[in-house]
């Protein structure tokens, strides 16, 4: 360079990276390593163990490990197994689409229509306190609500609407599926709602100024920019219900199998392989569904 | 002394800083000017270690501190937003370097507050001590860091836009009290800036940097009056500078030719300063003068200076400026057709590289 | 606009019944659970208004043919099997977080598998853990294997927590303690913690309470010894009483002063700073 002046020293050495050097830039791995060794102990060989035990040889008493393709064989040939899978694919469609349709006019009203931040934040601590229940207290508490006898029985044949109890309420896919919607349906509501509060008002203010009405408002602007928020409250919810159980078995009067509820019966008889045929076409499905849902949304960009 | 040699740094393949040379003495005050963007706070944070030089040499006193980390270079930095703790009062804040350092902590409580206690009236905040950090004033808070940092008698004290957020008057002020602090204690700031003035005016010694390049290292007024690149002359902002080509011993702009003796023929710049031009409406320039016709637009008022804007025929703007104690305002009606003249020996001319012709100091670097 | 206002109304409504179908359950569940005992059911009429499944609850009642819930022994488990998830989870979601705050090469396969944690199903990592542990041939326990995958499920949510956390942290504060010679560690402890704490206890709560209700993935792991959840996913199988209910109320306050305890210690932690302020200026 042309312009170095007796004012800067010369030189041309390179400093060695020396071991302090080393840390200061790699330091950073160092906390990352026990989070990463927790998760791959924890996380991932127990989840790669499910994969190689689905392909081991079951039989009553025992299991070894000779790989097999028995138990996936036995799992598409029987009407049983296959029917759970396409029952929990049924049941995870109607909540997911239920809690769609129940949460997003709650997530409209408490993202867009209210517009102040404590009546926002009041209004989602609400959704949320009946979580402090335990999750299964608040399924059991569906009993007493659909039976027979039950609270919602009770009110209709009070009010005159119907003379006979209704029946179907209780022990059936219906009661499955209320409960998990009950259950699950804030898990949309949330994202959504912090998507919908997001958006900038005078975007919606500058739509209507130039004559748009409230429907196209909301077909074009409002609803695209909460649909971040769908996604990820589908991933909650598919999440959630794709690998549930305990609903079905507390609501269903054990008739209706879920996939989840298989393993759980499988697990209960030692027939670990087969048990880990079922984890392996949830594992399956569950990331089908996630790859699906994040397709239609780039979250990255959108958040 | 803290020698970088070769410094380079890049983010993303991007050079911030490019094989930088420097040498900064012991108590020194060094200005370090530059646009924003022309790495200087990437400078800053390297010779700190907040990041590390992905080639090159820094070492203090002949110890190799490239990749020390930043904890164990005692060196001070006061960031542009302060960085106080805000859980803590002035005394904690001021009192943490001493009580937690890794090298030499000071455990004697009362040695602890005696320091804290003779830097904060130093600075001027000797009743604050009790304060929390958010119940200062910017000006307040500005010297609460700089207190901070000197408290542990740093080698040197790197001062990013130290004085950037804060109002005009209070500005002027701490100018003037920074120079003064750094002399009580005999400790080497460099300070940095995007202000030309501020660098000017503070520095013993200045660095303009552009472009992660260092283009000149000298005293403020070898910077003002002597600019070795035309980079230089345009960050200091005293200078008109025209666009043109010198052949036959001339600088051409436009239809007109300026005198420009020795220069070599090429695309160049030519730089007339603010103050060395002078404006005729109705008598004709001085003979020996080089002139250019232009149009009056507006004049401004700065204390004991005028200045004046001219458009010249391409539409670029030329500042005039007038020291009151030579002459008077003028008052001359937006519009009005005149003539700027200077004299041309005092004018700057930079090749097409940007290097200034005639620049004595030029030979034998290089 | 007068569209408008009607449709807000009708929004405004339906989340009144939106809240009610969240809460319909529950208050059902506190009014049957002070049903009469031991012979009234779990559903309805109320044949006597009673305190007598709370009593069932405690053991004070005189024997009958509903067993006591097995609960003692199980609460304390899992009380305790939280307050550990608690901890390492957020000390490791608060590492994992502090190491994101550079940008680093396979940033993104780590963020991934970290999230990962919460995002499998729990009866699958249920299955998984249970499969690993009965091949390497070590017993499940409430204390190990179940603890280890309560750390994967909340540590992810630790992780995101401190990631926004610290998304907002003032990085210059650390770099002004770094300049003045205090090494990295001692400044996160002196500095960064404090600044960090209300963040750090939300990661805790949420830590505490995930791990404290989890289920699925407990259920295969946790051996003999069960913990709360359990204990009461046992009372599935056999016929529910309304003490299941008088104790999900009991829990339900529990929960709440957990949370009130929350409120607290962040309304002092943001308050200590002013109070500290006065007392100066006091002084």
């Amino acid at each position: 360079m042309a312009d170095s002046t007796a004012d800067m020293a010369a030189g041309t050495a390179h400093a060695a990276r020396d071991g302090r050097g080393f840390l200061a830039r790699h330091g950073n791995y160092l906390l990352l390593v026990p989070g990463v060794i927790w998760m791959i102990l924890f996380l991932v060989v127990p989840l790669g163990m499910m994969v190689y035990v689905s392909f081991w040889t079951q039989t009553t008493f025992s299991i070894s490990s000779d790989l097999t393709l028995q138990s996936w064989i036995t799992f598409f040939s029987s009407d049983t197994y296959f029917g759970a899978l396409l029952r929990t694919l049924k049941i995870w469609l109607y909540v997911l689409v239920l809690t769609f349709v129940i949460g997003y006019p709650t997530a409209l009203f408490i993202g867009q229509v209210v517009r102040n931040k404590t009546v926002q934040t009041v209004l989602l601590v609400t959704c949320v306190i009946p979580f402090w229940t335990s999750f299964l207290i608040r399924v059991l508490a569906w009993r007493p609500m659909l039976g027979v006898e039950g609270a919602i029985n009770i009110l209709l044949q009070k009010f005159g609407l119907i003379a006979e109890p209704i029946e179907v309420l209780l022990f059936t896919e219906l009661s499955v599926v209320i409960g998990m919607v009950q259950i699950y349906v804030v898990f949309m509501v949330g994202p959504i709602a912090f998507m919908l509060a997001r958006i900038d008002e005078s975007l919606i203010e500058a739509a209507r100024d130039l004559g748009a009405s409230t429907w196209t408002i909301f077909r074009k602007i409002i609803f695209p920019l909460s649909l971040p928020g769908v996604v990820v409250g589908a991933i909650f919810v598919s999440v959630m219900v794709l690998g549930e159980f305990a609903t079905a078995s507390a609501l269903s009067g054990r008739k209706v199998n879920l996939l989840g509820n298989i393993i759980v019966t499988q697990v209960g008889s030692l027939k670990w392989a087969f048990a880990a045929v079922i984890g392996v076409i949830l594992t399956v499905i569950m990331a089908v569904v996630i790859t699906g849902l994040l397709r239609i949304v780039n979250l990255r960009r959108a958040l | 002394m803290l020698e970088l040699s070769r410094v380079t740094k890049a983010y993303a393949g991007i050079p911030a800083i490019d094989a930088v040379d420097l040498t900064i003495r012991d108590d020194e005050y060094l200005t370090l000017l530059g646009p924003s963007g022309s790495g200087k706070s990437t400078l800053l944070r390297l010779i700190a270690g907040l990041d590390m030089a992905d080639s090159g040499r820094i070492s203090l006193d002949g110890d190799d501190i490239t990749f020390r980390p930043t904890h164990l270079r005692n060196l001070g930095f006061v960031q542009q937003s302060y960085g106080l703790f805000p859980h803590m009062n002035v005394f904690d804040n001021v009192a943490f370097g001493l009580r937690y350092r890794e090298i030499d902590p000071v455990t004697d409580d009362s040695e602890v507050t005696r320091r804290v206690r003779s830097i904060l009236d130093l600075v001027g905040l000797g009743d604050l001590g009790g304060r929390m950090v958010g119940q200062l004033s910017g000006g307040q808070k500005q010297r609460v860091s700089l207190a901070r940092t000197l408290v542990t008698e740093p080698k040197v004290c790197l001062l990013d836009e130290p004085l950037g957020a804060l109002d005009a008057n209070l500005r002027e002020r701490m100018t003037v009290e920074l120079r003064k602090i750094r002399e009580t204690l005999g400790v080497t700031f460099m300070h940095v800036t995007g202000n030309e003035a501020e660098a000017l005016a503070m520095g013993d010694r200045m660095i303009v940097l552009d472009r992660g390049r260092l283009l000149q290292v000298s005293d403020p007024d070898s910077v003002f009056r002597a600019p070795r690149n035309v980079g230089v002359a345009r960050f200091v902002n005293a200078y008109n500078i025209l666009e043109g080509e010198v052949s036959d011993g001339s600088f051409r702009y436009r239809d007109l030719r300026f005198p420009a003796h020795g220069a070599p023929s090429g695309r160049a710049s030519y730089a007339i300063r603010h103050d060395a031009a002078e404006i005729h409406t109705d008598t004709a320039p001085p003979e020996s003068h080089a002139s250019l016709p232009a149009t009056f637009v507006a004049s401004e008022f700065l204390g004991s200076r005028f200045f004046y804007f001219l458009r010249l025929p391409d539409g670029t703007i030329f500042d005039v400026e007038r020291h009151l104690s030579r002459e008077d305002p003028r008052r001359i009606e937006a519009g009005t057709a005149c003539t700027v003249s200077w004299d041309p020996a005092s004018a700057l001319v930079f090749d097409a590289q940007g290097a200034r012709l005639g620049d004595d100091t030029l030979k034998g670097a290089a | 606009m007068q569209s408008n206002n009607l449709l807000r109304t009708i929004l405004g409504a339906y989340t009144g019944l939106f809240i009610l179908f969240l809460y319909g359950p529950f208050i059902v569940m506190g009014i049957l659970s002070f049903q009469a005992g031991p012979e009234g059911g779990p559903q309805f009429p109320i044949i006597e208004w009673s305190t007598y499944w709370y009593q069932h609850v405690f053991g004070l009642t005189p024997p009958s043919r509903v067993a006591p819930l097995p609960i003692g022994e199980a609460l304390l488990r899992s009380l305790t099997l939280a307050f550990a998830t608690m901890v390492v989870s957020t000390v490791l979601g608060t590492l994992t977080a502090q190491g994101f705050r550079r940008n680093f090469r396979g940033s993104g396969f780590v963020f991934y598998l970290v999230v990962l944690g919460m995002m499998v199903p729990g009866v699958l990592l249920g299955l998984g853990m249970a499969l690993v542990a009965d091949q390497v041939g070590i017993d499940r326990t409430w204390w190990g294997t179940a603890f280890v995958l309560h750390v994967v499920y909340t540590f992810p949510f630790a992780f995101l927590v401190m990631l926004a956390i610290f998304n907002r942290f003032d990085k210059s504060v650390e770099e002004a303690a770094w300049a003045l010679g205090v090494p990295p560690g001692r400044t996160f402890r002196k500095v960064t913690f404090p600044m960090i704490f209300p963040g750090v206890l939300s990661a805790m709560l949420f830590a505490f309470t995930l791990s404290y209700d989890e289920f699925p993935r407990t259920l295969f792991t946790a051996g003999s010894d069960v913990t709360m959840p359990i204990a009461i996913y046992g009372t599935f199988a056999v016929e529910i009483h309304p003490n299941i209910f008088a104790f999900g109320v009991l829990t339900t306050l529990f929960s709440f002063a957990l949370l009130s305890v929350y409120g607290v210690l962040m309304t002092l932690s943001v308050r200590r700073a002013k109070t500290a302020a006065v007392q100066e200026e006091i002084a």
